[in-house]
């Protein structure tokens, strides 16, 4: 997990601390002692037992036959070239068919024109489209993915799939996703931002006019639009306009003053003294654990009133040493990440370390 | 919020020794890239291999988040999941920050799938420090404490106090950089000592008489 405190990473070390990186040096008592107790925990696991790895083979058996009858390899050379060209202007050629098993909960849900209902699975392929009308909900499951539940009124593309990323859009309506691939690798694109599972449970909701929301059960969620980032731990939600992209998350136990000040400094458009006076009662409002909204304002608010949300914050969650108000003021990113990561929600770095394009819409593609 | 470039690892990596540690790195990377072919290939001793190298790392990652008694089989479930998706596995000299996610992952997965009463602590987290008459509750109050550090500290703690690994070894089995270990360690054995201060009549971390 990467801090991303270079200044720190530089600093020469004091003897303890060179004990503390490589265990050189004058041994550190008070660490030889930590070492000691905590040593009872170490792992001591029985010998691993593992599943019999089985390779394809069949190539190499078939390369030694070859080897020993070579009438029979350039006979069999003829055969396969002849199977070939046949195939090859007879067929055309097979597409794996990758997706989502799709059942129904309610109603008939729709994937294109062809209806679920019964018991019946059907499979979401990668460039269709689900569709739930104001009786139907879904239910989409894919075995190395997660799990997500389509309300009713809600359209979603399957845009890709793949080892590497599965990626959704979300038109209009209601999805709850728990997602157990890895951080980084399951994507939905809403109108207005890309919604980027960082190990979560989620509810994503979107409207007609392409506004939405999230609100996050477990873990963590990103959201993403160009350079506009928001981080929704669990317990926190975060709208997104379109045209604007994520709004500031908030603990939705915050106050309402709180919130309805947040609503404000995000989406309407404010004259500056209007902005001015919304984030001074937002900061009034404030508690401990809305560090979390104080936080994102860093990089929200205009440069003049970026040292009020700073002292705030200050006064609600100390900075860590390294964490220069100098720093802060001018954004430096390693700066702003070692302050989050003293906020206790969670390493940023898990997001800094699956970081990539996930700004732009998707397009299908189809699986090879 | 503008992006942090991707070299960040280079900057990290500017002091004295720099090139020595990034061809340590180099070389450890490409011996888990011969591994990972080969236990792909079917060489099951290669596969033991990597979990010989990586099981440690796996049950401290896992320990951060877990109950003490879950955790041993959890490794083994990660290894045994690593195994099934070994050939998605682009990046073969990446194993170790591969590992480390599923790892972490397995740890989330453990939690989302617990019923709330199973969603426990340790039979020994609660004790107090002050209230420690022997070493091992002693020790499990500290493991506690160390649990209950920010995220970004607590697995780079464990990985060093609990399962004996070098601040490099850490760097080179997570695919952390060493400036990140360097700082994640020094800034939580700081947070760990204010922790364990603060409980009253606490006699840990006291200095060990050499």
């Amino acid at each position: 997990m990467d801090t991303g405190n270079n200044q720190t990473g530089s600093k020469p070390l004091a003897r303890n601390d060179k004990y503390l990186w490589d265990g050189s040096g004058d041994p550190d008592p008070e660490i030889r002692k930590l070492e000691r107790l905590l040593g009872r925990f170490r792992h001591h696991g029985p010998v691993a037992v593992f599943p019999k790895i089985v390779p394809d083979r069949r190539w190499q058996f078939l390369r030694w036959r070859m080897r020993r009858f070579p009438v029979l390899a350039t006979a069999a050379a003829v055969v396969a070239i002849a199977a070939v060209t046949f195939l090859a202007y007879e067929r055309k050629p097979a597409v794996t068919v990758v997706g989502w098993d799709v059942s129904r909960l309610a109603g008939t849900p729709r994937i294109g024109r062809n209806t679920i209902s019964g018991k019946e699975t059907s499979r979401l392929r990668i460039g269709q489209i689900l569709e739930t009308d104001q009786q139907s909900r879904a239910s989409l499951r894919a075995k190395d993915t997660g799990h997500i539940e389509v309300e009713q009124s809600t359209r979603l593309r399957l845009m890709t799939m793949g080892a590497g990323l599965n990626r959704i859009a979300l038109d209009r309506g209601t999805i709850h996703v728990h997602i157990w691939a890895p951080p980084g690798r399951f994507v939905v694109d809403t109108p207005s931002a890309v919604t980027v599972d960082l190990g979560c449970a989620y509810t994503l909701q979107v409207d007609d006019s392409g506004a939405g929301i999230v609100r996050t059960s477990l873990g963590w969620v990103g959201f993403k639009l160009n350079d506009h980032e928001s981080f929704i731990p669990a317990g926190a939600a975060c709208a997104t306009r379109p045209k604007v992209g994520p709004g500031t998350p908030y603990f939705e136990d915050a106050s309402a003053t709180f919130r309805a000040a947040l609503a404000r400094f995000d989406f309407e458009d404010s004259t500056p003294q209007q902005r001015t006076d919304d984030l001074a009662i937002l900061l009034a409002a404030s508690r401990q654990r809305d560090a979390l909204t104080l936080w994102h304002l860093l990089t929200r608010a205009e440069e003049g009133q970026r040292v009020l949300v700073y002292e705030r914050l200050r006064g609600l969650a100390p900075p860590p040493a390294g964490v220069t108000k100098e720093g802060i003021l001018r954004l430096d990113q390693p700066t702003l990440d070692l302050w989050w990561n003293e906020l206790g929600f969670d390493d940023i770095s898990v997001w800094r370390h699956w970081e990539r394009s996930w700004s732009g819409p998707g397009k299908p593609v189809l699986a090879k | 919020m503008a992006s942090r470039p991707d070299d960040s690892v280079e900057l990290l990596m500017t002091g004295p020794g720099c090139r020595s540690v990034r061809e340590q790195s180099a070389s450890e990377a490409s011996e888990d890239a011969m591994l990972v072919d080969a236990a792909r290939d079917g060489d099951r001793a290669a596969f033991g291999r990597l979990y010989d190298q990586y099981a440690r790392m796996v049950h401290g990652v896992l320990l951060a988040k877990v109950p003490l008694a879950e955790v041993d089989d959890l490794v083994q479930d990660v290894f045994v999941l690593a195994l099934s998706r070994l050939a998605a596995l682009r990046e073969t000299g990446r194993f170790g920050a591969w590992l480390a996610a599923i790892a972490r992952n397995r740890a989330n997965d453990y939690h989302r799938r617990s019923l709330p009463e199973d969603q426990l602590v340790d039979d020994t987290s609660e004790k107090d420090i002050g209230n420690c008459g022997d070493q091992e509750s002693q020790a499990a109050a500290i493991l506690d404490a160390i649990r209950n550090l920010p995220a970004a500290y607590r697995e780079t703690l464990i990985l060093r106090l609990v399962e004996g690994m070098t601040g490099p070894e850490i760097a080179a089995r997570t695919g952390m950089t060493h400036g990140s270990v360097r700082v994640n360690l020094h800034r939580g054995m700081q947070q760990l000592r204010a922790r364990l201060s603060s409980i009253p009549n606490s006699n840990g971390p006291q200095q060990e008489t050499k």
